[in-house]
């Protein structure tokens, strides 16, 4: 009983440690004074401000759709390279190439983003939207392909089997069977790639120009230059879309789980 | 049936070629080229011979260090408590969540925190401290990089302690092993392949953090990513940059091939 | 050779299929005529699987010819064939109701919405589920879903259904009901099914015709009766129901000795004095006294077996005899062995199945 009270009492600690720098950000964004400190009273000015602010909307507009366009297409490539991959007969063959395909999942932000600029100047691309739409499908390819790489080996090869059996052909075979088998992988694969493009800074900074910025390039360049409350009403504001994110993600791992799919293990 | 599996293969291909396979290359040719494109080992002597490099090359590994153990010590008994609780899929959730906050933001808040003016100042300013420069110290580096860095290294080892078996531990206890010696002797060497990789996950980030660097540790060149940036977009050097860039990933290498499962070795242990 | 009048529905002619050195089929050849139901009898590795993954078209084979209706089909995809399976764990898309799962194949094949309305509706009544078409598949079942796996793969209508150990899953008692709904579901449609099972009991309960399999060879092939009464050899006598096997001599056509003593029986064709293996059935034989006895034993063993006792005995000559009985025996009681010509069945050593055809049929012609 004691041991468990002691248990407790660290777990909490832990919790309180992991959420008090959040919900302090949070709770700054309703003062009504200009600091993170002295609590001057309640007021919604921060969250006007931030309306008002038509660059910062331009650049949340601009960065959702980096993230969803490269979620998508990074999805239909990575589904693809698992679909590949699954295919391969040797055991070799498969291994070569989920090591090539996890480079860029251990490589650190710097190098990406480093490597990348070297290889846009190579080929004189030059840096803007389209460099940071390429990077972050780069990046969120492998993330893609090992989240419906599980779902595809677990499947069994008699539907296969049985759906040639029945008449028919490749593409239909992958059209009723296979895709709808991986779907909860291939979105769970894709709301992975989504946090990881809202999430991306290091490459981004690396590889965007100067005429182009998404979120967290601007939060880094506007909190180099000190606390602006503004920035905490765009934080609680971005909690709860990560909330109802996570929450949809959560139902639809769950809700493969009942087709038994592992489960939440979120990988960095 | 070939020609849809060569269609698949056509754009992964792609992407490994133009994404993996030549940027690396291409850096790791910059790495050995001087500024007038001939190759050349100058950029790794200069760097080996300056003192500075490898002060600071030093310090990050050593600061990368601070910050694994510190998250570890935190982390693991966190993690086996999460791993004994009921809905622990659902206080897991609650684990991750905070890794879905962007880390600027996560970051940002600390400047708020530990301000001289902040929150931080006036909780010790009760205990009659007065108040202290926390923010831009190298301490604050690594007390907002194991923030940050705490849910990466606790999400393996929950995974691993997870998997581990209750009929085992139950097995342990009827076999005469008080609590103490069951975790000892069975549950921490059969969680250390979560730990492998929690380490694997926090210590190469910890290399390369550069913005955390740049916003908490106050503009000074102490990691190797903040070496790295500066020379990319600040002094323009791509060359160095690419060398330390190449030094870096020799040690992510070194790290992984440290903390690798060695199944191999596993099994003629086992053998005896 | 017998002049053929009617084609086979599916031939084998020669097959054989490596795996590297692995031989997993051994030149194996084999007939399949319309509207039986045929069984692929062995133990699990025979191949027997084999045989039906190659009809199917999931494998092609390294030598040798598959022929459906005539037409070499080596190298015929699978999804091009007249052939379905039902598969050992029914293979159901999760992702679709029963409904839709029996509607996949005709749905492929474009058939329009109401023919495919019709054709669904009537194979889930053939299997009895007429109620369950808007279930999904982990709402029913494994007996159920068993069905399904039958309906869908009916619904293709082909000329020969495949049933890979379906009912292998099943609990004893579903089992034998689906045993027999199954016989019943050929007999109606007159399609010929080919089920294969390692099942000895069955399939001589559900087959027109048993194929005998063991390692990559039909080691038999005939009615249950045949294969019951005249297993060719050691490994099907064994595999086929329990059976006393001893060492004999064939001294001369319905003359056979073993156990030290002279016995008439009904086989011949043979050399004289030629070395053969014994078979008599343990139901085959009778406890009697001593004195009415053609073998005398004395009882090792008994336990009993719920509908009779099957008692373990050993004759003068120190073979153990089987005896499947109605009633108990005293162990240590000296007793004998009763049993009539006709239970004893020789086998030759080394016989091929042509040359054990040929000698049946030279001298049961002459009767």
């Amino acid at each position: 009983m004691k041991k468990n009270k002691i248990g407790n009492l660290y777990l909490w600690l832990v919790f309180i440690v992991l959420y008090v720098p959040i919900f302090y950000l949070i709770t700054y964004s309703f003062n009504s004074g200009k600091y993170m400190h002295g609590w001057k009273g309640f007021s919604l000015i921060h969250y006007c401000q931030l309306w008002a602010d038509t660059r910062m909307i331009e650049i949340v507009v601009d960065t959702l759709i980096i993230a969803f366009l490269s979620s998508v297409l990074a999805t239909i490539i990575g589904t693809f390279g698992a679909l590949w991959i699954n295919f391969a007969k040797s055991q070799l063959t498969k291994n070569i190439l989920l090591n090539f395909n996890s480079i860029l999942l251990v490589s650190p932000d710097v190098i990406i983003g480093a490597s990348f600029l070297i290889f846009f100047t190579a080929i004189g691309l030059s840096l803007g939207f389209l460099s940071v739409l390429l990077s972050h499908i780069a990046f969120s390819i492998p993330i893609v392909v090992l989240m419906v790489l599980p779902r595809l080996q677990e499947m069994p090869v008699t539907l296969t089997e049985a759906a040639e059996d029945l008449g028919a052909n490749f593409w239909q075979v992958l059209n009723k069977v296979t895709l709808p088998y991986i779907s909860s992988g291939i979105m769970a694969g894709f709301f992975m790639a989504l946090t990881y493009s809202l999430d991306d800074f290091a490459v981004t900074f690396f590889v965007t120009g100067n005429g182009f910025s998404t979120l967290s390039v601007e939060i880094y360049s506007r909190a180099r230059q000190g606390i602006s409350l503004e920035i905490n009403a765009l934080s609680a504001i971005m909690f709860i879309v990560s909330l109802i994110l996570v929450f949809i993600y959560y139902f639809i791992s769950r809700n493969g789980n009942r087709k038994r799919t592992p489960g939440l293990e979120a990988t960095k | 049936m070939k020609k849809g599996k060569l269609f698949f293969a056509v754009l992964y291909v792609l992407w490994l070629a133009l994404f993996v396979v030549v940027p690396i290359a291409l850096l790791l040719f910059q790495s050995l080229t001087s500024e007038s494109g001939q190759l050349t080992l100058n950029n790794f002597v200069s760097y080996f011979s300056s003192g500075t490099y490898l002060r600071m090359t030093f310090n990050s590994i050593f600061y990368a260090f601070l910050i694994t153990l510190i998250t570890l010590v935190i982390s693991y008994p966190t993690a086996y408590l999460l791993s004994q609780l009921k809905n622990r899929q659902f206080w897991l959730l609650l684990v991750i969540l905070p890794t879905w906050i962007n880390l600027l933001l996560k970051t940002y808040a600390f400047i708020g925190l530990l301000s001289r003016d902040g929150t931080a100042n006036s909780f010790i300013g009760l205990f009659g401290i007065s108040p202290q420069q926390l923010l831009f110290t190298d301490s604050s580096f690594v007390l907002v990089s194991s923030y940050i860095e705490i849910p990466f290294m606790i999400l393996p080892i929950f995974n691993a302690l997870n998997e581990i078996d209750r009929d085992l531990v139950q097995a342990s206890r009827d076999l005469g092993a008080n609590s103490w010696q069951t975790l000892w002797r069975l549950i921490i060497p059969l969680s250390m392949p979560g730990v492998k990789s929690g380490v694997q996950s926090v210590f190469i980030p910890s290399l390369s953090l550069f913005m955390i660097t740049r916003l908490i540790g106050g503009n000074r060149v102490i990691t190797l990513g903040t070496a790295i940036e500066e020379l990319f977009l600040t002094t323009q050097n791509w060359h160095m940059g690419s060398t330390i860039g190449v030094i870096l990933i020799i040690a992510m290498v070194a790290t992984m091939v440290i903390t690798r499962e060695r199944k191999k070795s596993v099994l003629r242990r086992g053998g005896k | 050779m017998t002049e053929e009048t009617v084609q086979p529905l599916i031939e084998f002619k020669n097959v054989s299929l490596d795996y590297g050195e692995t031989k997993v089929l051994k030149k194996v050849d084999l007939e399949i005529e319309e509207g039986k139901f045929y069984t692929l009898l062995g133990p699990s590795g025979s191949g027997k699987s084999t045989i039906l993954s190659l009809i199917s078209g999931r494998l092609q084979p390294t030598g040798g010819d598959i022929l459906i209706e005539g037409k070499n089909v080596n190298s015929l995809p699978s999804n091009q064939r007249k052939v379905n399976t039902v598969f050992q764990n029914y293979a159901l898309f999760p992702n679709m109701n029963v409904y839709d799962n029996v509607a996949f194949g005709p749905s492929i094949k474009g058939f329009s919405k109401k023919k495919i309305d019709q054709l669904v509706k009537s194979m889930l009544k053939l299997v009895k589920l007429d109620d369950f078409s808007d279930r999904e598949i982990s709402e029913i079942s494994g007996g159920q879903q068993q069905r399904v796996a039958i309906a869908r793969a009916l619904a293709n209508q082909p000329k020969v259904l495949l049933l890979d150990e379906p009912l292998s899953a099943l609990d004893y008692k579903l089992r034998k009901e689906m045993q027999s709904e199954l016989r019943e579901l050929q007999q109606r449609l007159g399609i010929t099914f080919i089920f294969v099972t390692h099942d000895q009991e069955e399939a001589l309960a559900m087959s027109d015709w048993i194929f005998v399999i063991n390692d990559g060879k039909v080691e038999q092939s005939g009615s249950p009766v045949d294969i019951y009464d005249e297993p060719i050899n050691h490994f099907v006598a064994n595999f086929i129901g329990e059976a006393n096997i001893v060492p004999g001599v064939m001294k001369e056509d319905y003359l056979v000795s073993f156990a030290g003593k002279d016995f008439k029986n009904v086989d011949a064709g043979m050399r004289t004095n030629e070395r053969v293996e014994v078979v008599i059935r343990p139901e085959d034989l009778d406890i009697v006294v001593p004195s009415r006895g053609k073998l005398q034993v004395t009882i090792e063993d008994q336990s009993f077996r719920g509908d009779s006792y099957e008692i373990t005995a050993i004759d003068d000559a120190g073979n153990e005899w089987a005896v499947q009985a109605t009633n108990p025996a005293k162990i240590g009681q000296r007793r004998g062995l009763k049993f009539d010509p006709e239970d004893i069945h020789i086998m030759r050593l080394n016989e091929s199945e042509e040359d054990f055809d040929a000698r049946l049929e030279s001298y049961e012609g002459e009767d």
